[in-house]
């Protein structure tokens, strides 16, 4: 099921006597093709959970319509929409077993969509199944670790054999191995039901390395749609550039005198066709190259060893971020005792971005 | 040094409260079973020195004291009508009250207003209400025929009056209007503690729910009901104790000869034999009376604790 | 053109539920209001056949139709009722309890729950736990050995039979000492090191801190006060001491038949008054302390 926002918008009435009403969300046009996984990514109030609450049908919409293959849903509500939201921390009911909240939904559906209760009960077993919890339909969810109480939420939420599954922040209540596992889990079901999935998320690495593609939203507006590794290889603006990556990107002041790029003093690339400007300059932490005649100076702080890799850090005075940092292979040698370190650019790891919008610019090497 | 002092101080601080208690509660309680084990004990006649056997004597009598054991009776009949009525009818006004957006406030003000009333004085209130004035079924001269408000209504949509509270009033026609007192006065409380209860359980079940597909019905019997169960265990338990000890709100409609005036006594409560008990100085008696009403209080609350631990799911 | 057909009818089916669950919620939202205003209806009657009653002349209280407002409009009523029952002394009876007791019991649950919760001596918590318990038995049973006590101490028709075997409340303590708990002992210690001592600390921080809580007691024990009806009518029956809920049940004694209902309608609203005084502009305080306790008045 291909779901389509047509310039969805929402806006929250401001309470408060001659305040500004809060728009949540600005006129988002998007088309998610059939089975796939799509995260939308953002920081906190950037509008991502009250999309995916307005494509759910908790929340109206001020503007716009969503629709689920060719119908309509927009002034549906939630339950004939069929929707599964896991929510983010998964509202499991504590009053009932796994089992219990598993068939929670089944035992709601009314008049042709009634099931027989052993149809009822074979479904949630195989659900279970598809989950990895069969082993556990007895347990109330205070007996549960966090990982299993977010199986049984997705769980309940695939039960109803839903077009579209809505996950709110599915990881963030869970420790950082658990995240490792889950996000492959969440990828695996995904790909064995192929129903097609929505996941909010802050984290730009859970987004990343899970979806098929990812929509980067600030403030209400969307930023960027695409597949993970080209936003984060040809961000549209410096936003997305830094909301992309671990570490992340580093940024510099920079000017373009005469088609050569300038980061201080150093020529650091020629761009051509760029007209003299001040500029900013994001290069990817992978992006440098230990030269002894690279031409960008960098005052070296430190080295941090990551096993295959080392991390340089370092300072330089243009530099919009405290350090710059560095990612390169361990098998180079780092002289830190001249207190200097000179690097070349990769150019594809190398943006300019609008010194005041903040777009990007695009150059040719 | 600073330690022994802190202590000195200590219980210089607790003595006035530790004084009043130990002599009107703790010594009480010694004192009352003492006395509920003392056969015939008269407060009156200890005083003239006389010396009482020990034995379990005034429970026998209590127990088969024709009078107790009608108390006992309207006594338990309240509670098992009232409870479930007020705490039912507290659960659906909650609920509703806890839907709704305008007026939310003001209805919740109205709901808690009968809290803090007298409950004698706005017992006169109904008795006033149920009253009939002058013989309703009257003689042809007579001119005086307010039926009361309550029976108005009743006839206005064509039923027939009914003798409530007076003379030759029924036994269950007296037990309905207490119900329907007692019911109002406990209303409040209940709204309040439920109310408060929804407020603190999280609007995503209700999210959830509602991407589910539950109804509203399913909504609040699979949801509401189990999530609201260590408050609704809370309010019952309360009710069937303040139950248990009912008495003024009867005072307030019957006045003080707990009945219709041609029956006298005919409502009165396990409190109010134990009030009477004392007022003929048969302290034995009130105190053994006032055991046994704990004993049940006791019986009761633990039986609540017991099924509410069943069905409290966590 | 088939699949324009497949789209206008899903649409149709749509657009069905979707005004079929517009109208389900249309309806909900009838239906709750409609309940709610019934039921309030029915809660505020009583207050309002009270005040209509207490309005009108016996006459057309009598009338076999009943009038929802009074035709002559007779405040003389609650000038009659003032004097039938003597409200004047009942009132100032009360106040003198009420206020008396109030002040006494603050200042001894102010001090003891200060000693729970600061201060450490031996056999602390046995001895809370103790009082604790004793929440559990039922007043009627201290009742009957009070009865006994006062008496012997000669206190029938005094005030002091109605202030003292009352002052000492478990549970205000209970409450008082849970809130000073919540106070971080760093700024006793601090006090300590600046030398202030306990009192002045009590009355500078502790209560100023838990002063909703003190608010709350004092209301409630003013309406204790107010409300009290057996142990009054047990101990004090005098007119120079009779309290208020006693006062107005002996006045009228008459409680059906054909009784003058408008004066004592009167009555009642005026013993109810102060009561709905102190509900409209304390009610904060009012539900706060009785959602955490359970116990009237």
């Amino acid at each position: 099921m291909k779901v389509v926002l047509e310039n969805l918008t929402k806006v929250f009435p401001n309470r408060t006597k001659g305040g500004e009403d809060v728009v949540a969300v600005n006129d988002f046009s998007f088309e998610i093709p059939d089975g796939k996984l799509v995260g939308l990514l953002g920081p906190s109030g950037c509008g991502k959970s009250t999309t995916l609450y307005m494509i759910c049908g908790l929340q109206k919409p001020s503007g716009g319509k969503i629709f689920f293959g060719e119908d309509d849903v927009t002034d549906l509500p939630p339950e004939h929409r069929g929707v599964g939201l896991v929510f983010q921390n998964y509202a499991l009911y504590p009053h009932m077993t796994v089992k219990q909240n598993i068939l929670y939904p089944l035992q709601n559906l009314k008049g042709e969509d009634k099931l027989s209760k052993e149809e009822m009960l074979k479904r949630t077993v195989e659900v279970a199944k598809l989950v990895q919890i069969d082993n556990l339909l007895d347990r109330k969810p205070s007996e549960l670790s966090g990982g299993q109480q977010q199986r049984v939420a997705i769980a309940r939420a695939l039960v109803k054999m839903p077009r579209v599954l809505l996950l709110d922040e599915p990881l963030s209540n869970l420790d950082a191995r658990l995240r490792l596992q889950t996000r492959e889990e969440i990828r695996r079901i995904q790909q064995e039901t192929g129903i097609t999935t929505i996941f909010v998320t802050h984290d730009q690495e859970e987004a990343m390395s899970i979806s098929d593609m990812i929509v980067v939203m600030k403030l209400g507006v969307v930023q960027q749609i695409g597949k993970p590794q080209n936003v984060y290889d040809d961000p549209a603006n410096l936003f997305v550039a830094k909301f992309l990556g671990t570490p992340p990107i580093n940024v510099f002041e920079g000017e373009v005198r005469g088609g050569m790029l300038f980061i201080g003093e150093d020529p650091v690339m020629a761009v051509r066709n760029v007209p003299d400007q001040k500029v900013s300059v994001g290069i990817r932490p992978e992006g440098f190259i230990l030269d002894e005649r690279g031409p960008l100076h960098c005052h070296i702080n430190g080295v941090e060893v990551m096993g295959r890799d080392v991390s340089i850090v370092a300072t330089n005075e243009a530099s919009l971020n405290p350090v710059v940092r560095s990612i390169i292979s361990a098998e180079n040698k780092v002289d830190t005792s001249s207190g200097t370190v000179r690097y070349s650019i990769k150019p594809h790891k190398l943006f300019l971005f609008h010194h005041e919008t903040e777009e990007r610019i695009p150059f040719e090497v | 040094m600073v330690e022994s002092k802190k202590q000195w101080k200590a219980w210089l601080y607790l003595a006035p409260a530790l004084v009043l208690l130990a002599i009107f509660t703790v010594w009480p309680i010694f004192n009352t079973v003492r006395m509920a084990f003392l056969e015939n004990y008269s407060g009156l006649k200890a005083a003239g020195g006389e010396t009482f056997a020990f034995g379990i004597g005034n429970f026998k009598k209590v127990l088969e004291y024709k009078k107790f054991v009608n108390c006992l009776k309207t006594t338990a009949l309240l509670c098992v009508a009232t409870v479930p009525i007020s705490t039912l009818l507290a659960l659906l006004i909650s609920v509703a009250l806890n839907s709704i957006k305008p007026l939310q406030r003001l209805l919740q003000t109205i709901f808690f207003l009968p809290y803090v009333t007298n409950s004698i004085a706005i017992g006169m209130v109904f008795a006033a209400m149920f009253n009939i004035v002058g013989s309703f079924h009257g003689t042809q001269n007579e001119i005086i025929a307010t039926a009361g408000i309550v029976n108005n209504v009743i006839e206005f949509f064509g039923g027939t009056a009914v003798n409530w509270i007076n003379s030759g009033s029924s036994y269950a026609a007296n037990i309905t209007v207490m119900i329907i007192y007692i019911v109002w006065n406990a209303l409040p409380f209940k709204i309040l503690i439920l109310l408060g209860g929804l407020q603190s359980i999280n609007k995503q079940y209700y999210d959830a729910a509602k991407v589910d597909g539950s109804t509203r019905s399913r909504i609040l019997w699979r949801i509401t009901v189990p999530l609201l169960s260590p408050m609704l265990a809370y309010v019952i338990i309360t009710g069937f104790i303040g139950g248990f000890k009912e008495y003024t709100s009867i005072v307030g409609i019957f006045g003080a000869t707990m009945g219709p005036p041609d029956d006298g006594g005919r409502l009165n409560t396990m409190v109010g034999f134990i009030y009477d008990a004392l007022s003929t100085n048969s302290q034995g008696r009130a105190s053994a009376a006032a055991l046994i009403l704990f004993g049940i209080i006791l019986v009761v609350t633990l039986i609540n604790l017991a099924v509410s631990k069943k069905n409290t799911h966590y | 053109m088939a699949s324009n057909t497949i789209a206008t009818m899903k649409e149709k089916n749509m657009q069905s539920v979707k005004t079929a669950s517009q109208i389900g919620k249309v309806m909900a939202m009838i239906l709750t209001y409609a309940f709610l205003i019934v039921m309030a209806i029915i809660v505020l009657f009583p207050f309002y056949w009270m005040i209509n009653s207490s309005l009108k002349t016996l006459d057309e209280y009598r009338q076999s139709v009943p009038t929802f407002w009074p035709k002559v409009v007779m405040f003389s009523n609650y000038a009659e009722a003032f004097s039938a029952a003597n409200l004047g002394r009942l009132f100032i009876n009360t106040m003198i309890v009420g206020i008396i007791s109030t002040i006494l019991s603050l200042v001894i649950t102010v001090i003891t729950a200060f000693a729970f919760a600061r201060l450490e001596f031996k056999g602390k918590n046995i001895l809370f736990a103790g009082l604790l318990a004793t929440m559990m038995i039922p007043g009627e049973l201290f009742t009957i050995t009070n009865y006994s006590t006062v008496t012997t101490f000669g206190w029938i028709n005094t005030y002091t039979v109605l202030i003292v075997p009352f002052l000492v409340s478990v549970f205000y303590i209970y409450l008082l000492r849970q809130n000073f708990m919540q106070i971080p002992n760093e700024l006793y210690l601090a006090a300590k090191v600046d030398g202030t001592s306990d009192l002045k600390y009590l009355w500078k921080v502790m209560i100023p801190l838990s002063l909703p809580t003190l608010i709350s007691i004092t209301i409630l024990k003013m309406m204790g006060a107010w409300n009290s009806y057996i142990w009054p009518r047990l101990v004090a029956n005098d007119d120079a001491h009779k309290l208020i809920t006693n006062g107005l049940r002996s006045a009228f004694t008459e409680t059906t038949g054909d009784v003058n209902y408008p004066v004592q309608m009167a009555a009642v609203a005026l013993v109810s008054a102060p009561l709905f005084l102190v509900f409209v502009f304390l009610r904060k305080y009012i539900m706060k302390g009785v959602s955490r306790s359970g116990i009237k008045g």
